[in-house]
């Protein structure tokens, strides 16, 4: 198209990009479909089919690592529960006899048990101790920035690290928490001692994810309605009958979604067991992950790790459900 | 772009009659039919107005011509080759979108010009055409900014720029100026109306507006649930509506329609409902069973004092002052009936008036609200 | 003047116990890292020294010295930064590739994969750990880099990150462009992608830092020396290094270092943000 001389406009003419035009394909009569159903069944097959490989090319840089580490491994993990052998070396297939051991073998039962100690002791305070500095820091208002980094920061620290900083402080000899009972005429603890240990995993787990659940729990009281509260401060409500009557119902959901998620997390604890005590004293924090990571990997013996992984995998599964099926449940209005 | 040497072009337009072509196209979901059937032939630089109320399956048939979606039936034409199967850049239409769809990050410029780079035109050869578009929408001071710069008859025209810039066989627009404020949009009609005639390329225009469609169209195609319901010059659509959905849907305010039965023997014919009219011989046949509708347009009324002869009876219900008219809404034997009338003459609510309605006015149609001709 | 972000008025009594309850949290939170600091500028008799002195005085630099030119932890901080922008880089273009798909090509088997990827989102990972290993060995990638970048790649939460995020942009946009004589590959390399930048670097930064604190898959699939990742190098010293208190505590602060530089201008956008987005109702 352009302006020719005049200021008219001129136009010219897209080439047939058909190549040669047969005129004879352009003849053709009105008021009849000119393509079978069968032609236009196979046209319309490889225009489709065109369609679905560019979907499909789009999607396999993604699928294929997908595929090969995530979901062939997930569906191993019950192939591997009925093998007995070494994880480099040949295995042998032993169906359930694995399961049998497990159940009757105390240290894989420990694992299970410490696991579920672990998240007993560490979830419930996550989530409150989440809740709260989410309902203070909601309180102070922007001035609170200097607090919301101070919360979260913890969160950022690799586990090992947070592992090696709790030794530092709770170190008989110059760690902090020592140095300040000390301070205050008590004679230290032993805070990696045979009953002591997993309470302090479950501690140094507390310290590292509260932020996470503060700042999360608190984007979530933002989106409260207020109109609620306003009725409510009419209504003569205070703090502690506004937190139990409106603010609790409506976290419902998200509440229970911060206890599933957290539970989740603490039954996969690895890094700071792995650093801070090494399952020890004697088996004491062994959890499941490390009982996995200790059995098939320095020991070489595949099966009842195997086994283990799928009750975890089964476990976390039937939690995840479960909040599934709370979410959906009775709302409260 | 290049260009077709203008024998072999002429040669083409000998055997192409259309520039798009429409056979029996369908479109169905699992459970509802958008569209059934729909046979259309359009001549190239002709400027086809689709017509309907919304969900009538206008929009869906201008993305199957363009090839944004499938059809589940028949076949579509586009300067003579089946297009079914191509894809949308190989068909050779361009689009105008409802929300003009400029590419946010981009400026005018390059939105301008993107069609042709993405064909391969060289940079001297877009940025001429691009010179030339923006002159001609006169959006060369636009040229450089961002689409959130403009306001919404510049994105437009920008729109519009980006479709003509590409010259292709056709442009569909789909309710373009609906987005628009009413005064802009009466405006951009015209525009779009200048612009049309200068470039002379075929255009299928979507609206669900009908006086847009009467003044733009030289075919209007009125669409409902997926059906065509006609198809015919302005003219044709006002004056020969061919069922009473489009004869109320066309014109405003709407056709006055009465349901009644035909009586009397031939040649003394009369229509009884409401009102009762003697139908002249220019009806060849009328059924006598069944019930039929007639349809009088309120400008073709009369509005006379009452005892005026030959004029039936009612009470003004309700005067609507529009400035140059009034509508005035009377009430005949239980039926309302909404009149036109230029003058401010003395109708007031509650007065009695006579109405006339001249037989060359009437329109009649039967029981499945089919027109029935007349000579 | 109203200053508090919650409902309700809080008396002053009520909102100073506030005050006192977030510093003494913060205090909670925040000392160990003192702590370390303060440990890591010791020497080792400084640090038996009892009472402690608060600030360490001679300020003791030779942990760091130590740490950063007479041990391999620089090494180990190359390998996890290399690990984390690679795999970052890699996830961010395949998951925006993939996310792509999902939100706007209808390709066949489209929303079954989708619901598989769901469902294995819940998968953890000490369940896959076996299985996974032996993949690795068979592929012969285990003790290579491929080890620490490929598997990291199978997480489909990025997918769905950026499958939002395209969903979001108006379907007319890609007709347009489909119209213009666009490919499906230049749509979205021209237009998707300019169009979701937000959404890369959020995901591009949540990738990253989960490989930067990744540590029993490096652990597991890498034994080879010079492939240790800081995690696994820095867990490492307390097995090889004696009871080397003081260059720990330097590790473990240098350790912090990256992920620090990186949050801190980010905090303030994303804690700052999804907070005050949710105000603006």
């Amino acid at each position: 198209m352009y302006l020719d001389d005049e200021g008219g406009l001129g136009v010219r003419w897209p080439v047939a990009e058909f190549g040669m035009v047969k005129l004879s394909q352009y003849v053709r009569a009105r008021d009849t479909r000119q393509l079978t159903s069968q032609q236009h069944a196979s046209l319309r097959h490889r225009y489709v089919l065109r369609r679905n490989l560019t979907g499909w090319a789009f999607i396999l840089p993604a699928v294929i690592p997908f595929t090969l580490f995530l979901l062939i491994p997930a569906m191993m993990v019950f192939w591997w529960s009925t093998q007995e052998g070494s994880i480099t070396g040949a295995t042998r297939f032993v169906g359930l006899d694995n399961w049998a051991y497990v159940v009757s073998r105390s240290e894989v039962m420990t694992s299970v048990l410490n696991t579920v100690k672990f998240a007993l002791m560490s979830v419930p305070l996550i989530v409150a101790a989440g809740l709260g500095v989410a309902l203070l820091l909601q309180r102070v208002g922007r001035a609170g920035a200097v607090f919301r980094f101070a919360v979260y920061f913890p969160v950022l620290v690799p586990g090992v690290v947070a592992g090696l900083m709790w030794i530092f402080m709770t170190h008989p000899d110059f760690g902090l928490l020592s140095l300040a009972s000390r301070f205050v005429g008590l004679t230290p603890p032993v805070w990696l001692g045979p009953g002591t240990a997993l309470v302090l995993l479950a501690f140094v787990d507390v310290w590292r994810s509260v932020g996470y659940w503060a700042v999360f729990l608190l984007a979530g009281l933002m989106g409260l309605p207020r109109e609620l509260y306003e009725a409510a401060d009419l209504d003569g409500a205070n703090a502690v009958r506004r937190f139990r009557y409106i603010t609790l119902p409506q976290l419902r959901p998200i509440l229970l979604f911060v206890v599933v998620v957290s539970t989740i997390w603490a039954l996969q604890i690895f890094d700071t067991v792995w650093l801070m005590t090494r399952g020890g004293p004697g088996t004491s924090t062994v959890t499941m992950v490390f009982y996995v990571y200790m059995e098939a990997l320095q020991r070489g013996e595949v099966g009842p790790a195997a086994a283990i992984s799928v009750m975890l995998l089964a476990g976390i599964l039937v939690l995840t459900a479960i909040q599934m099926r709370l979410l959906r449940g009775p709302k409260v209005s | 772009m290049t260009t077709t040497p203008a024998p072999a072009r002429a040669a083409l337009a000998a055997v192409i009659p259309y520039a798009i072509e429409l056979v029996g196209v369908t479109k169905r979901y699992s459970t509802v039919t958008a569209l059934s059937d729909i046979s259309l032939e359009i001549e190239p630089a002709e400027f086809v107005v689709l017509l309907g109320p919304s969900g009538c399956g206008k929009s869906t048939l201008l993305k199957i011509i363009a090839g944004l979606e499938d059809s589940t039936g028949g076949e579509v034409y586009i300067n003579g080759k089946l297009a079914n199967y191509l894809r949308p850049k190989e068909r050779d239409v361009a689009m105008v979108f409802q929300n003009y769809a400029l590419y946010p990050h981009m400026t005018v410029e390059t939105n301008l010009g993107f069609p042709l780079k993405m064909r391969g035109g060289k940079k001297d050869v877009v940025a001429r055409e691009v010179a030339s578009v923006a002159a001609l929408l006169e959006l060369t001071d636009q040229l450089k900014r961002y689409p959130e710069q403009l306001s919404g008859g510049q994105r437009q025209r920008v729109a519009l720029g980006r479709a003509i810039i590409r010259d292709p066989v056709a442009f569909l627009m789909d309710e373009p100026l609906s987005n628009l404020d009413a005064l802009l949009r009466v405006q951009m009609r015209s525009e779009l109306l200048k612009l049309h005639r200068r470039v002379g390329k075929t255009t299928i225009y979507v609206t669900h507006d009908q006086v847009e469609a009467m003044t733009m169209a030289d075919r209007i195609v009125v669409l409902k649930g997926g059906v065509i319901q006609q198809v015919g010059s302005t003219h044709e659509v006002y004056s020969r509506p061919a069922n009473t959905f489009v004869a109320t849907f066309v014109g405003s305010p709407q056709m006055n329609l009465f349901a009644g039965r035909v009586e009397g023997t031939v040649g003394e014919r009369r229509f009884s409902g409401a009102v009762s009219l003697p139908l002249d011989s220019n009806w060849p046949s009328l059924p006598s069973d069944t019930s039929v509708t007639l349809g009088v347009r309120p400008e073709d009324i009369e509005l006379l004092p009452p005892d005026t002869t030959d004029a039936a009876t009612g009470t003004v219900e309700l005067v609507e002052d529009v400035g140059a008219e009034d509508y005035v809404s009377v009430a005949i034997n239980g039926q309302t009936c909404i009149v036109r009338t230029s003058s401010h003459q003395a109708a007031e609510e509650g007065e009695t008036v006579g109405l006339r309605f001249p037989p060359d006015s009437l329109h009649l149609f039967d029981a499945d609200r089919m027109r029935i001709e007349r000579s | 003047m109203f200053h508090s972000m919650g409902p309700g008025r809080w008396s002053p009594a009520e909102r100073a116990t506030a005050y006192v309850l977030l510093i003494a949290l913060s205090l909670v939170l925040i000392v160990p890292f003192y702590f370390v600091v303060a440990t890591s500028l010791r020497n080792s008799t400084a640090l038996f020294e009892y009472p402690p002195k608060l600030i360490p005085d001679p300020l003791y630099f030779g942990n760091f010295e130590r740490l950063l030119f007479h041990s391999e932890f620089p090494h180990w901080m190359l390998n996890t930064l290399f690990v984390a922008t690679t795999v970052a880089a890699l996830k961010v273009f395949i998951d925006s590739l993939a996310g792509y798909a999902f939100a706007k090509i209808d390709f066949r088997g489209r929303n079954g994969l989708f619901i598989l990827m769901i469902a294995m989102l819940m998968v953890p990972f000490g369940a896959i750990l076996i299985p996974l290993y032996k993949i690795a060995r068979d592929l012969g990638i285990t003790n290579t880099y491929l080890a620490l970048i490929l598997p990291p790649l199978a997480n489909p939460l990025g997918i769905f990150l950026m499958r939002q995020f395209i969903v979001g942009l108006p379907k007319d946009l890609e007709n347009a462009a489909r119209l213009d004589g666009v490919s499906e590959f230049g749509i979205y390399w021209r237009i998707i992608l300019p169009l979701v930048k937000p959404g890369l670097v959020v995901l591009a930064v949540i990738v990253f830092t989960e490989q930067y604190v990744s540590f029993l898959w490096p652990l597991v699939s890498v034994s080879d020396k010079s492939l240790t990742v800081m995690t696994v190098g820095v867990a490492g010293m307390r097995s090889f290094g004696g009871t080397n208190y003081g260059l720990w505590s330097a590790a473990a602060v240098m350790a912090l270092v990256p992920i620090t530089l990186l949050f801190f201008p980010l905090q303030r956008q994303f804690l700052a943000r999804s907070i005050s987005g949710a105000l603006k109702q």
